[in-house]
């Protein structure tokens, strides 16, 4: 039953990762780029960082969530960042159709402008409620790692089941907001509902 | 150059003709259809592996976007449905083999190096490359191997009914052809047989049948017309020979009617003027007997003259009557010695010659099957014949002998008189003809035609040379009869 897959990773894949990012960073580093990007993330948010961008490729938006054909695709951080500048590097260059790949960084619920996809690095469930209050109505794939974070109202949910990360849709919540996640997607992930808790 | 089949009967050309036809054009209908077969199978199979590797592909997106082995696993089992896939791989970007079927396969059997997208040919397979892409993205590589065994197998099989095909149609051709091929064989081979027996019999009254209205009906038409024409000419040439043989036959008829009523007159012209000669002949013996003293010299000498006349035509008479005789009489045939008869006639004729020095030398003569007496007649008027022309030669010297050849014998008289002038060569035999005077050598001119007409009788030749006052040799030839070859040898 292809919605109950696990999403595997495994951990020999994780290090030469890692492996390579080591190798990516010194080559950047030798080209004079500012030291203070670098931030190594945990292996598990590289992988997480991966993973959000490859939801670009399989989740798409209605048209008028741009508001020009080839206006970016935002991928938003809420809180703090736990990708360091690993997620700026995977999306670096990279497109969605027509659409660059660009990543914002909001600290306070307040500060959420118009974006496409939101990590939402809240566990909080009042400040959640707020950023669910605050994006309501808007094509926006929320994304997060906090327990519950899909039943409160969130999208997509990553969490650990074998040492691997999988991740958990809430349809319901993606159809509110207009997002059509492509079946591909569907079969590797858990999908619930509100009501089944 | 020769044609191959040069002298082979037609019916075997038509047959070869059209099995050698049948044949290439079997083969070659069996080698394109198989050859297109075979491309359009190997292309088809190739399709079909690309389809379901572009199908497979596109599942497999997400399942490598999220690193979803269990998934990959999945999708991949799936080409159980496609028994002859016996291995798919899917490669994650950086080329590292991530999930491959069947479980049970070991990762050394997939290929390291990942290839450009495509398919090909490898001994019994057929192994292909496709890239996993989402949105112009590459996600991975998928890799599929197909095992071509299942479609060799098949070509086997399409092998095997074609040589079965080839086979059976060739046989088919052949029966058929050789059905078919009497429609033209049989009116031609008919012809020939007609031809044949035409030649072998000269029978000119077949007719050929016509079978059919074709060229080979017209030939026959044609042969049958050769052969209509050719039978009146015949009938007409016979019919004109038997006239001829007819006219032959009455002529010869008549002349034989003609020869011996010559023959009968000739001699009773003989025996009739015999009697009245001797008539004369008596009495004028009588008259010389009685009154030759009352005659003067000169009236004695005229009456030897008359009598001696009167004797050489006696002896003239005498001689055309055995030659007229010659004519009617039947040869009587048996083996005879000439050595003998040579000797005895020597013998006889030697005494009349007195003292004249004669030299005879007698070689081997062979028996011959001969009319004993005429042939006697023969060597007597040569051996005399040799006496009388050496009379006035010092020396005589006579050869008798022979020459033996395969099929005839030729027997010769040599000797070294007065011979002859070649230039009256033609007169020698003629009757009554005479080479010499009657004052030189005497006779009656019918000896050597006597011989002649002996030795044409006994089916040989005669002839002579001479030159004159030299000598003359006479030989005659009689064939060897082939029963009775016996040879005897002189004393």
């Amino acid at each position: 039953m292809s919605f109950l897959r696990l999403f595997s990773y495994r951990f020999s894949d994780i290090k030469q990762n890692c492996l390579r990012t080591c190798f990516l960073l010194l080559f950047v580093f030798m080209h004079s780029i500012s030291l203070a990007t670098l931030q190594v993330p945990s292996k598990e948010y590289q992988i997480k960082a991966v993973f959000i961008y490859n939801f670009t490729q399989f989740v798409e938006w209605p048209s008028n969530a741009f508001e020009e054909g080839d206006s970016p695709l935002v991928i938003g951080i809420l809180g703090d960042d736990p990708f360091g500048s690993y997620l700026d590097e995977t999306v670096k260059n990279e497109k969605m159709g027509q659409h660059q790949l660009v990543i914002q960084r909001f600290q306070k619920v307040d500060e959420i402008k118009t974006c496409h996809i939101l990590f939402v690095n809240i566990a909080d469930r009042r400040q959640l409620d707020r950023v669910f209050e605050k994006i309501k109505d808007q094509n926006i794939l929320t994304v997060g790692d906090a327990s519950d974070f899909e039943r409160e109202g969130g999208m997509i949910r990553f969490f650990t089941e074998n040492n691997k990360i999988r991740i958990r849709i809430n349809l319901e919540a993606t159809k509110n907001a207009e997002l059509s996640v492509s079946s591909k997607l569907l079969r590797l992930a858990e999908i619930v509902s509100p009501q089944n808790n | 150059m020769t044609m191959p089949l040069g002298d082979s009967p037609i019916q075997r050309k038509l047959m070869t003709v059209i099995l050698m036809t049948s044949g290439a054009v079997l083969l070659l209908t069996c080698s394109a259809f198989f050859a297109y077969e075979f491309f359009t199978f190997r292309q088809t199979i190739i399709r079909q592996l690309s389809t379901v590797g572009e199908i497979v592909a596109s599942n497999s997106t997400a399942a490598l976007a999220f690193e979803s082995r269990e998934d990959a696993d999945e999708i991949l089992r799936g080409l159980k449905a496609e028994s002859h896939i016996v291995a798919a791989g899917l490669y994650d970007k950086n080329g590292k083999l991530f999930s491959w079927y069947p479980d049970n396969l070991v990762q050394t059997s997939f290929p390291e190096k990942i290839e450009e997208d495509g398919y090909r040919f490898e001994d019994f397979f057929l192994t292909g490359f496709q890239s996993v892409k989402q949105d112009d993205r590459r996600l991975g590589t998928l890799y599929l191997k197909a095992d071509m065994g299942a479609m060799y197998e098949r070509f086997k099989l399409y092998g095997a009914i074609a040589v079965l095909v080839i086979i059976v149609s060739s046989l088919l051709a052949y029966f058929l052809s050789k059905q078919l091929q009497r429609r033209i064989s049989k009116p031609v081979l008919a012809l020939a047989e007609i031809a044949k027996a035409v030649s072998i019999q000269h029978n000119y009254a077949v007719r050929a049948a016509k079978i059919a209205d074709d060229e080979l009906g017209d030939l026959t038409d044609a042969f049958n017309h050769m052969l209509r024409h050719i039978e009146e000419q015949t009938h007409e040439i016979t019919s004109f020979n038997q006239h001829l043989e007819r006219k032959v036959t009455e002529r010869t008829r008549e002349m034989e009617q003609a020869n011996r009523e010559l023959e009968a007159f000739s001699y009773s012209v003989s025996h009739d003027l015999r009697a009245p000669l001797r008539s004369i002949h008596g009495y004028m013996n009588i008259f010389a007997e009685e009154y030759a003293t009352q005659f003067d010299e000169e009236g004695r000498r005229l009456i030897n003259i008359i009598l001696k006349n009167g004797q050489r035509m006696g002896q003239l008479i005498d001689d055309l009557l055995e030659f007229s005789k010659l004519g009617r009489r039947e040869l009587v045939k048996s083996t005879v010695s000439m050595e003998d008869i040579v000797k005895n006639i020597w013998e006889e004729q030697r005494k009349m010659e007195g003292d004249r020095v004669i030299e005879l030398i007698l070689s081997e003569l062979p028996m011959a099957t001969a009319d004993s007496s005429t042939i006697r007649q023969v060597w007597t008027n040569l051996i005399s014949n040799a006496l009388k022309y050496t009379k006035q030669k010092e020396k005589t010297h006579i050869e008798i002998g022979s020459l033996n050849k395969d099929d005839e014998v030729t027997y010769y008289v040599k000797d070294n008189g007065a011979g002859f002038d070649m230039q009256y060569y033609d007169k020698l035999f003629g009757v009554f003809q005479r080479l010499h005077s009657v004052k030189e050598f005497d006779g009656t001119g019918v000896g050597l035609a006597i011989v002649q007409r002996i030795i044409a009788k006994h089916g040989g030749t005669i002839w002579a040379e001479a030159k004159q006052g030299e000598g003359a040799t006479f030989y005659f030839t009689l064939p060897k009869e082939p029963v009775s070859q016996v040879w005897m040898k002189g004393e």
